[in-house]
């Protein structure tokens, strides 16, 4: 496989474990506007574990990814006492004072970046890529999934009908962390150099949104929005700034048409239950 | 029935809103089985009541007893596993779960544990908790809902599948906030039919309602509420004669004659 | 030493405040965190530099740039609030989201990622108080921060707009039934907005001489932690918010180095979200304010 082709593949990969970390938490009603923060805790520690100390990258990887969710989990307790928008931006503050610790970090190298070592291939990240969305698969279908959306919906209701509300949006906050963190230790030893400006609000900002547009209904969308974000400057030659043009602009034409995102429970059950006329459904 | 303890006690109940006394000093008891009608002008506080026991918001003073069992204290999500279920006066379904959802959503309060989390309900089709809700959706009459979102549904509808949600907590006191508003004399009808069925498995009931024919067909025992304090607690015949429940409904006995004749 | 740290931190803390009021008046009048603020105010910078160095004269750019600004709030406004306000609240949120992209990027696109230096067509002077340096450009733009903000807070009490714009605030179905027209008092809101985010831009491109496509990023989204802090909603509290912003910035580039901004600053951020997430000087447009 050509090198190129791979730093492709490896980008889809990476950025669909980043879309199941968003994903989580979207479903039990958080906009985790921080996640690149976390990303940014699994990178570090993982390359600082390679270089500094020799380990191997996949044991660091996942050191890594347990440590961002000590982290997350330490950070859910005062950020979900707030809600909605303010927990957006909790988690926004939260991700940048993140990125700026790091930035003062000079072990890691601080403002000028910390190249790594150790690599990772492509086989390694697809595998696990594969294995977070079956993991997510089955989480999503177990009662947690089911649990998260009650959560979501109305609070009160979920309370009342037993769930334990603080302990669900916990979990999924703290689960979205461990796994964005697992990518951004993934990231750094594929690409071998991390940059704390990179992992900024707006990389936050990306995921949330094609997440969002793939579609958070089920657990199909994420990966669609994954594979449009990454392909999408594949598919138009044009320059990088375009691709983010065109990705605001399908956006902006979502959000006014169809903002339950390209795939949802109706779609899929129209393209798979063909044999059995559905009744109508609302979307 | 013999000499039993109550299996829901309230004791001395009081709640305060800002300045505002929304109940005062309620106390009432409710025996196994028994189906009671919690019944108030407007404003009564009868919805408070029912979140007081549910725990939507804690007392100010008082007690409340499950069974004997003190669960004043206790928070909401206990008090369903406790056996405490209840319906809301505006329907609160889901918007983002099915119906089938919908009513699975309780049947966690069975099995609170990290295992019963961890349930595969949605993996396999014929994981036995989504058959077990699948045929209490069909006891109800709403089997060829189940995959339906809960948005377009009529409302006699989404008032079932509201029950149906809250008897998969197999509670063993049902509280049901005016179940049969809105309905039209046919649903209301198979509403009734559906309460005989759960109360003759055993299932407490509390009711609150402004339909005075419902109760009077379905309920022995009448609570009396306005502006918070208990006005009467008696028989559903009597309670038409006493005078300070006429009092209460504006003292115009018409309101009352038109209330039993609705 | 420490007075005249004060004074630049105040300074700079008057292109915050402006930004922070335009983020504190759709929140606090539309409960919606408009992220095309931080465009809107990289696209008033980068076009003060394109035009002086096209060699438009100084008023003919702040008019522009103003106008800009109000324009490209009026077309966020279509797209964003009018078409979503029916759907989930986080539509507009995440339609912002996208302006922001869209605007930075057509902005990459056209200019380059460099960041730009400002050619003055003035005279930059200093005023001299004491040991005080202040520079009289800046000190423009403090009073000039300060002067808008006391008008929008006359027009919001006195005028029949501001009324309107008070009520919807408040509860924006009981507005429409009391005859307000949402749909046109809206609109002005976001102009508004943009209006001041644009000014914003302007100020701190021509008193920092610089300009580049990431300085929404970098500088107005700290406008976010402004406003939190005096209390969303309050426009008198986004004004205290910005000057504080301000303040702890330089004092942070003074005693810990630029790079360690961030951290106070959004620390701050965090900070009053789980202690007091009402803000300083507590929120709410509609009642309750100075």
């Amino acid at each position: 496989m050509s090198g190129y082709l791979e730093g492709v593949l490896v980008l889809l990969a990476i950025n669909v474990i980043l879309a199941y970390a968003a994903f989580l938490p979207i479903v039990a009603g958080q906009l985790n506007l921080g996640i690149a923060g976390f990303m940014a805790t699994g990178a570090y520690i993982s390359a600082y574990l390679t270089n500094a100390h020799g380990w191997l990258p996949l044991p660091a990887a996942l050191a890594a990814t347990v440590l961002t969710a000590a982290l997350g989990l330490v950070v859910a307790f005062p950020i979900l006492r707030t809600r909605g928008i303010y927990l957006a931006l909790a988690t926004f503050a939260f991700g940048q004072v993140v990125v700026a610790t790091i930035l003062n970090l000079n072990v890691v190298g601080g403002a000028s970046g910390y190249p790594v070592a150790a690599h990772l291939g492509f086989p390694v990240i697809a595998a696990i890529a594969v294995v977070v969305f079956a993991a997510i698969y089955w989480l999503f279908h177990t009662r947690f999934g089911l649990s998260v959306t009650a959560v979501s919906d109305d609070e009160l209701v979920a309370d009342q009908m037993g769930l334990s509300v603080r302990w669900l949006q916990t979990a999924a906050f703290t689960i979205g962390s461990a796994i964005a963190g697992l990518a951004g230790a993934l990231q750094a030893h594929h690409f071998s150099y991390i940059e704390a400006q990179n992992f900024n609000v707006l990389l936050s900002i990306y995921v949330v949104l094609y997440v969002l547009l793939g579609g958070t209904q089920t657990i199909y969308g994420p990966l669609l929005g994954a594979a449009v974000f990454t392909l999408l400057p594949e598919v138009l030659r044009g320059s990088a700034q375009w691709r983010y043009v065109i990705f605001a602009c399908l956006i902006l034409a979502l959000m006014t048409w169809r903002p339950q995102g390209v795939v949802t429970r109706s779609l899929l059950r129209r393209l798979f239950d063909w044999r059995r006329p559905a009744p109508e459904a609302a979307t | 029935m013999s000499g039993a303890r109550p299996i829901l006690a309230l004791e001395a109940i009081s709640k305060r809103f800002g300045g505002l006394s929304v109940i005062q000093d309620l106390s009432f008891e409710v025996m196994p089985g028994e189906r009671v009608a919690l019944i108030g002008p407007n404003g009564a506080g009868k919805t408070t009541a029912f979140n007081l026991v549910t725990g939507v918001y804690p007392v100010d003073a008082g007690r409340i007893r499950l069974d004997g069992a003190d669960i004043t204290r206790l928070p909401a999500r206990k008090r369903i596993r406790a056996g405490l279920a209840r319906t809301f006066q505006n329907i609160r379904l889901l918007p983002h779960l099915t119906v089938i959802e919908n009513a699975m959503v309780s049947q966690y309060a069975r099995n609170p544990s990290l295992a019963g989390m961890l349930q595969p309900v949605s993996l396999a089709r014929e994981n036995r908790w989504r058959r077990e809700a699948r045929e209490a959706l069909g006891e109800a009459g709403l089997a060829q809902y189940a995959q339906e979102a809960t948005g377009g549904l009529p409302y006699g509808i989404q008032k079932r599948i509201e029950l149906v949600r809250a008897l998969l907590a197999r509670p063993r006191v049902l509280l049901l906030d005016e179940p049969a508003a809105g309905l039209n004399p046919a649903e209301t009808e198979a509403l009734a039919a559906q309460l005989e069925k759960i109360s003759a498995s055993g299932v407490t009931l509390l009711v609150v309602e402004h339909d005075m024919h419902f109760i009077g067909a379905f309920c022995r025992r009448v609570v009396v509420l306005n502006f918070g304090c208990k006005i009467a607690d008696c028989d559903a015949e009597a309670v038409g004669d006493d005078p300070r429940v006429r009092e209460a409904y504006l003292g115009t006995e018409t309101d009352l004659e038109v209330a039993y004749a609705a | 030493m420490l007075a005249q740290q004060l004074v630049n931190g105040l300074m700079l803390g008057s292109v915050y405040a402006l930004v922070a009021v335009a983020f504190t008046f759709t929140m606090g009048i539309l409960k919606f965190l408009n992220f095309s603020i931080p465009g809107i105010f990289m696209i008033a910078g980068m076009f003060t530099w394109a035009m002086l160095k096209a060699g438009w004269s100084l008023p003919a750019v702040v008019v522009a740039v103003l106008a800009l600004g109000a324009v490209l709030s009026w077309i966020v406004e279509r797209f964003t609030w009018r078409r979503m306000r029916a759907g989930d609240h986080f539509i507009p949120l995440v339609s912002s989201m996208a302006f922001l992209i869209l605007l930075e990027n057509l902005v990459l696109v056209a200019w380059g990622s460099d960041q730009q230096r400002l050619v003055l067509p003035f005279q930059s002077a200093s005023a001299r108080v004491g040991d005080l340096v202040i520079g009289v450009p800046q000190l423009v733009g403090l009073a000039l921060a300060v002067g808008v903000v006391w008008a929008l807070d006359l027009v919001l009490r006195r005028t029949r707009i501001g009324r309107a714009v008070r009520s919807i605030a408040e509860d924006a179905d009981t507005a429409t039934l009391l005859g307000v027209s949402v749909g046109r008092v809206v609109p002005v809101v976001f102009v508004i907005g943009g209006v001041f985010t644009a000014l914003a831009g302007v100020l701190f491109s021509l008193n920092y001489q610089q300009a580049s496509p990431f300085m929404g990023e970098e500088v107005a989204l700290k406008g976010i932690s402004a406003m939190v802090i005096g209390g969303m909603g309050n426009i008198w509290g986004a004004i205290l918010g910005g000057l504080v912003i301000g303040v702890v910035e330089t004092a942070a580039i003074h005693w810990f180095g630029a790079r360690a901004v961030d951290i106070w600053v959004y620390g701050l951020l965090l900070a009053i979200l789980f202690v007091r997430p009402t803000g300083l000087l507590g929120g709410g447009l509609a009642g309750g304010r100075a």
